[in-house]
């Protein structure tokens, strides 16, 4: 018995969990450690190997060494359980809320700020240690930077910590109990105590303690949808009936829930080494690669730190030669990098998200790391689960067939679809069978709970058959009342059926009918007859032709196909008589064919709808199912993942009539992969399989396969998201770029390898959040090239002073004053920005090409907009100092005499003479001026930051409230930082004149209509060189 | 692993100097030449365009700027006071009296300073009558003569070295020139020694005082050769006490509309020096 495999004779003793062995060799090196991490988490990415399923009972025992009626020893279970350790999953190793905290602090654009800071600390040593006076502005910026960085910190840390608080409300904190025999004492202890070789008593109801090999069973099934995402429920026997330990009936697993029956089996794998435990290692094992977002923001440093370096490097040269000291040059240096440091832009971004991560919140999606709020507008590629996220996860009747006709069922989770032949006398009859041959029951006290919600015990497809006669006929519980139940065969798997016989009372006489429900083919052998329009005919070929029809056609859609038949028993069978399914004292033959009644888990209503809309967002919906290809397939036709017109390999060859072998695969749109076939493709072939079909769908596929799956797609270049609510996605949730995971059918492990989840399990939640990622990614870009612009007329001043020798045009505080005062507000009213376009129609970005911050930004902020930004501030700094009396030649070369404290009589152009104090109040002044200018060309840099292609006209200025008033806000900051009394000692910042306000206006107007203009250019050209060199 | 490195590192490298010249596609800094010249052209054109209109506006401006006297004034009403010679950094000044080298910068700077208001020089200017304001129309502006006689001890006439080899150096202190400035009541410069034991303090003219006649300024345009009423403060050290610091403040008062006192402004109206004799 699987003695041909290496880990087929593996002992209990060898079978020790792997990853506890690890952690004994946790001393040995870290390279080591690292090494024999990545290899474990090879291992557990290939299939559960396991051989317990084709054991005998005796070897079963022996194996274990237990005692398959008495159980396991109570001494030795406890032996067992001190080498084996408690039966739970190891939680996924937690970060230290200090770790995640000073990654906030650390990660990423913080980093920027830090180094800025750093700089500015050793500008102001080396000037402290080398000239005697220095002022403190090096030390202010410094630790205003700290500040933002800090500040900034804490917020996202506050944001990130309330979204992880949501989470934390969903983990089932119930302690799980669990019946096992040891030493024939029937006892009820923990779950964390159950150990290898416990002889486990399950029933209906209950949630399996350990991955069980059954022993014996009753009627007993169980729901492994969150393992491999079956939507029915499982029976599960003794007997060995599939290699794959997976679909072989005889083991049942770990944390899944048992539905009804009972069983008893023999654990073979506890906790870590469960086939649920090796999943959830795999998921925590797996190392999350950078969001979009953060690779963007990376990117964008790069070019930063290149311009502020490159400026700052070339400034230096220019400043030595210009005859200062190594000393000053050094200086400048630093300050001309830091003065890059966009200070504002970190909170900007974190607000951004924030206010996005919000939005979406409202919407029901939960972003648990705000950088993926981006992350599904980057999105490329969604592998979707099926069972509970496309569909409902809840069988329910889809098609009837009776009266030669098939009738489609209403299967909106609303129930507001169409209605079919119910005045049939047939329906009549068929809705009976349904409704008593039916051992299903509504769970009490659900009155005012809509049908198709309320809870119900029992089978999954009796469930649905209650539910539709509930809805479509009337109580059930009168029509049992009424016709009581006198006997009953249950269905079991050998006889396909199910049979019971109800007392019909017909005014004082009573008669007996007998119902009957199962496999179709099963029923038909039963059945002589036909019922149609009420009346009974002889079952012909001709029906008989036409009822194999109808079944393959339902069979065909992936549904479940039951058939109902009927007979009246003879009055011979009086009231009383005692009816015995054992000894058959009754006739079972001649029956009469009443019709089919096929189920299926539906579609979700919103999902087709969404998958289209994805669609034409140019996102491939791939779904990754553990289901089976039919039932597979025929979802995704219905949703729209395979669309109406396209052919799969098998349709096309089953066209033409020839071999599947023999069609091109290429000719193929769609292809329905099965898992097995997967299992024997190398990473080449799959490849090829994403690359040539659009539409794609992988049936029967294990968790380690849809992992596989996933990294496919990534290594194909493409952003991607993963959907699902099951144990068994949670490798891909966490693999995938972002994954997203159900709020109230998923599954614990999958929420918390998920970055985002949909609070009302909606898929079409998804296409909100593409949408808002999309606009996200959109508006960050305007912002940012609102924020960068104004770093030009703020780093200029300063090039200025160094090279013209004038009074320092622009001075820390005011720099400041704009990052972190007046542009904030206006650069964060840009989120707030409704899309230009239909976002949802266009393709989703390139990674590689599409770039949050490109050249062409940077071109055109620093080089155009900025440029001419500057120009203003210069112009408005010149008009004040000639007006005071420094005219614009005289104050060339000035910047020794000017800054010299002991010079208290400079002489101005005019003969005057100025002491130190009154031309420093002058130079505050035009600071001011300066600064007053930057606010109002960055009014129309707002304004032509609205769009990127369209022209402000088209946009519409009224739409976006907070950017009115962001400009609002940025004019009476300014005039308050201007006018208010004590900002002259405060700030030193003066009162200006109204119409040293007015001199950057024209400015104001020139980047309003350069910009409108080459926006015209761009929309008339498209693609052409304009667009090409300025888009951004 | 290390090999992998280098790998890398050689890599990039070549990437480099695949960015910096790309032989095949002819890209220099990942842009062909065509490329590089339009976009050079675009940015030639745009900060041409963009240097006009600045030389245009900056030109509007200074059309609107009179030259004979500036827009504003409001950031000078009241005039600072500076002392002349002017050492390199603060105003302290330290001198031994044995030791010409040590205030012959000093006396050089005040030969200087006093080239204008030799006779010479100041034979073209007028003398105006005393103890008024002298407004003027114009066109013509005159400028009245300073005899360097009222500087007595400190005109440089009697002794050239200005008394520092005596011991008594002098000082010239001079009221900041504002164009239209009209002291009212009557200005002078009173200068005060802290620690009379170290030296004391003789200003001429007698009192300090300035003559309203030096006002008001017409600016350097119209008033040509105007010459700045000076005062002179000579020290006298007590040798005893020689090597000890005196410290002098010279405040203007006498006029309302001249302000001696700023919490800011040091030398509004007023001027504090430092000056040591060593032994």
């Amino acid at each position: 018995m699987g003695g041909g495999q290496k880990k087929g004779t593996v002992t209990p003793h060898e079978h020790n969990p792997r990853s506890r062995s690890k952690k004994r060799t946790k001393s040995g090196k870290k390279t080591k450690m690292k090494k024999k991490n990545k290899r474990d988490l090879e291992e557990l990415k290939k299939e559960v190997i396991m051989d317990d399923h084709k054991l005998t009972l005796e070897e079963l025992s022996a194996k274990y060494s237990v005692d398959l009626t008495k159980g396991l020893s109570p001494q030795k279970a406890k032996e067992i359980l001190l080498r084996d350790g408690p039966n739970t999953l190891t939680p996924p190793p937690t970060t230290p809320e200090w770790i995640k905290f000073c990654k906030q602090l650390f990660g990423g654009f913080s980093l920027l700020l830090w180094t800025g800071a750093i700089l500015c600390f050793v500008a102001y040593g080396v000037q402290l240690h080398f000239q005697k006076e220095s002022t403190k502005d090096n030390v202010y910026l410094g630790c205003v930077l700290v500040l933002v960085v800090v500040i900034t910190g804490c917020f996202s840390y506050y944001q990130e910590s309330k979204s992880s608080k949501i989470m934390e409300s969903f983990k089932n904190l119930v302690p799980q109990q669990a019946l096992v025999i040891r030493g024939g004492q029937k006892m009820q202890i923990n779950v964390q105590e159950v150990v290898l070789g416990d002889l486990v008593e399950v029933k209906g109801g209950d949630r399996i303690p350990a991955d069980l090999r059954i022993i014996s069973s009753q009627g007993f099934k169980v729901d492994n949808s969150s393992l491999t995402g079956e939507s029915e429920p499982q029976t599960r026997s003794p007997e060995f009936t599939h290699e794959n330990p997976l679909e072989t009936r005889n083991i049942c697993f770990f944390s899944t829930n048992s539905v009804e029956g009972t069983a008893q089996g023999i654990v073979i794998a506890t906790g870590d080494s469960t086939v649920m435990g090796r999943i959830a290692s795999l998921t925590s094992g797996l190392a999350v690669g950078q969001t979009p977002i953060a690779a963007e923001i990376q990117h964008f440093i790069h070019l930063i730190t290149m311009v502020a370096i490159f400026l700052g490097v070339s400034f230096f040269a220019l400043s030595l030669i210009l005859g200062y000291s190594w000393l000053e040059a050094v200086i400048f240096l630093i300050g001309i990098i830091v003065a890059n440091v966009p200070e504002g832009l970190l909170a900007t971004v974190t607000v951004c998200l924030t206010l996005t991560a919000k939005r979406m919140a409202k919407k029901n999606c939960l972003v648990k790391n705000l950088e993926a709020v981006e992350t599904l507008g980057s999105t490329s590629t969604i592998c979707s689960d099926k069972t509970g996220t496309l569909t409902q996860n809840r069988m329910t009747v889809s098609h009837l067939w009776f009266d030669r006709v098939v009738y489609e069922a209403d299967t909106s989770e609303e129930q507001t679809g169409r209605s079919f032949a119910k005045g049939s006398e047939t329906w009549f009859i068929l809705a009976r069978i349904a409704g008593l041959c039916n051992r299903a029951d509504f769970k009490p006290q659900q009155e005012t709970v809509p049908v198709a919600k309320r809870a119900t015990t029992g089978d999954a497809s009796e469930s649905a058959l209650l539910k539709f006669i509930e809805q479509s006929h009337g109580s059930v519980a009168e029509m049992r009342e009424k016709y009581p139940k006198v006997a009953e065969i249950p269905f079991n798997s050998t006889n396909k059926y199910q049979m019971s016989i109800h007392l019909l009372r017909e005014g004082d006489s009573y008669s007996h009918v007998l119902l009957m429900k199962g496999a179709p083919e099963r029923i038909l052998d039963f059945c002589t007859s036909i019922l149609l329009d009420g009346q009974e005919y002889p079952l012909n070929n001709d029906m008989k032709e036409e009822f194999h029809n109808a079944y393959f056609q339902l069979g065909g859609l992936g549904e479940r196909v039951l058939g109902f038949c009927f007979l009246n028993l003879p009055s011979s069978f009086s009231k009383g008589y005692h009816f015995d399914t054992d000894e058959m004292n009754f006739p079972m033959d001649n029956l009469c064919f009443v019709g089919l009644i096929s189920m299926i888990d539906p579609p979700r209503a919103a999902v087709p709808d969404a998958v289209s809309k994805c669609r034409s967002a140019g996102i491939k919906v791939i779904m990754v199912t553990g289901d089976h290809p039919i039932t597979a397939k025929a979802i995704a036709k219905g949703v729209g993942i395979i669309s109406e017109d396209s052919e799969t390999v098998e349709d096309i060859a089953a066209r033409l009539r020839i071999p599947a072998s023999q069609v091109d695969p290429r000719a193929a749109k769609a292809v329905v992969v099965h898992g097995s076939e997967l299992k024997n493709l190398n990473s080449e072939q799959l490849d090829q399989i994403l690359l040539n079909h659009t539409e794609i769908v992988f049936a029967r596929t294990s968790p380690q396969q849809k992992l596989i799956i996933v990294e496919g797609c990534q290594r194909l270049g493409a952003i991607v998201a993963v959907t699902g609510d099951g144990v068994n996605d949670s490798p891909a949730l966490k693999k995938a770029d972002i994954g997203v995971a159900m709020g109230i059918t998923g599954s614990d492990v999958s929420k918390q390898a998920a970055d985002m989840i949909l609070l009302d399990d909606n898929f079409a939640s998804i296409v909100t959040g593409v949408e808002e990622g999309r606009l996200i990614f959109d508006n960050l870009k305007k912002s940012i090239a609102y924020t960068l612009t104004s770093n030009i007329p703020e780093v200029s001043p300063f090039l200025i002073f160094i090279v013209l020798s004038v009074p320092l045009p622009l001075g820390t505080i005011t720099i400041l004053c704009i990052d972190l005062g007046t542009d904030m507000l206006p650069a964060i009213s840009l989120a707030y920005e409704p899309a230009e376009s239909d976002i949802m129609k266009r393709l989703p970005r390139n990674p590689k090409k599409d770039k949050l911050v490109n050249q062409r930004l940077i071109g055109m902020a620093y080089g155009q907009i900025g440029m001419i930004q500057a120009v203003a501030g210069f112009f408005t700094y010149f008009v004040i100092l000639a007006e005071n009396g420094f005219k614009p030649r005289d104050l060339l070369g000035i910047r020794l005499f000017w800054e010299d404290r002991s010079l208290n009589d400079l002489e101005d152009s005019y003969g005057q003479q100025w002491t130190y104090e009154q031309r420093k109040v002058v130079e505050f002044t035009c600071q001011t001026a300066f600064f007053v200018s930057i606010v109002i060309v960055q009014w129309a840099d707002l304004i032509i930051c609205k769009t990127r292609r369209n022209s402000v006209f088209q946009q519409g200025m009224l739409k976006n409230k907070v950017l009115l008033i962001g400009l609002l806000e940025e004019t009476l900051l300014a005039a308050f930082l201007s006018y208010t009394p004590g900002m002259a000692l405060a700030m030193r910042m003066y009162p200006l004149k109204l119409m040293w306000w007015v001199c950057a206006i024209p400015y104001s107007f020139l980047i309003f209509a350069y910009d409108e203009t080459r926006r015209y250019f761009i929309r008339r050209w498209p693609g052409g060189w304009l667009e090409r060199e300025t888009y951004y | 692993m290390t090999k992998k490195e280098r790998k890398s590192i050689n890599q990039s490298l070549t990437d480099w100097k695949l960015f910096l010249y790309n032989p095949t596609t002819k890209e220099c800094l990942g842009r062909t030449a065509q490329s590089w010249g339009l976009i050079l052209l675009f940015y030639l054109v745009f900060y041409g365009f963009l240097a006009a209109l600045f030389s245009f506006t900056m030109w509007v401006m200074l059309q609107t700027l009179n030259d004979e006297r500036p827009k504003y004034q409001d950031q000078i009403t009241s005039p600072g006071l500076m002392v002349f010679p002017k050492p390199v950094t603060a105003l302290e000044y330290t001198f031994s009296r044995n030791d010409p080298a040590s205030y012959e910068a000093y006396v050089r700077d005040l030969k200087n300073f006093l080239k204008p208001y030799a006779l010479e020089a100041q034979k073209n200017l007028s003398v105006c009558n005393k103890g008024g304001l002298f407004e003027q129309n114009g066109p013509e502006y005159i400028a009245c003569q300073f005899p360097v006689s009222l500087l007595d001890e400190c005109s440089g006439a009697n002794d050239p070295d200005f008394g520092y080899s005596q011991g008594n150096p002098c000082i010239l202190v001079k009221m900041n020139r504002i164009i239209g400035l009209k002291p009212q009541g009557q200005p002078r410069i009173d200068c005060d020694s802290q620690d009379t034991s170290i030296a004391t303090i003789i200003t001429y003219p007698p009192n300090g005082v300035i003559d309203l006649k030096y006002f008001p300024y017409y600016g350097k345009k119209r008033h040509v050769g105007y010459l700045q009423p000076l005062v002179a403060v000579q020290l006298r050290f007590v040798p005893e006490n020689a090597g000890q610091e005196a410290t002098v403040t010279c405040k203007i008062e006498g006029s309302d509309n001249l302000k001696n006192q700023d919490d800011r402004d040091k030398f509004l109206g007023r001027v504090v020096f430092k000056f040591t004799m060593r032994a």
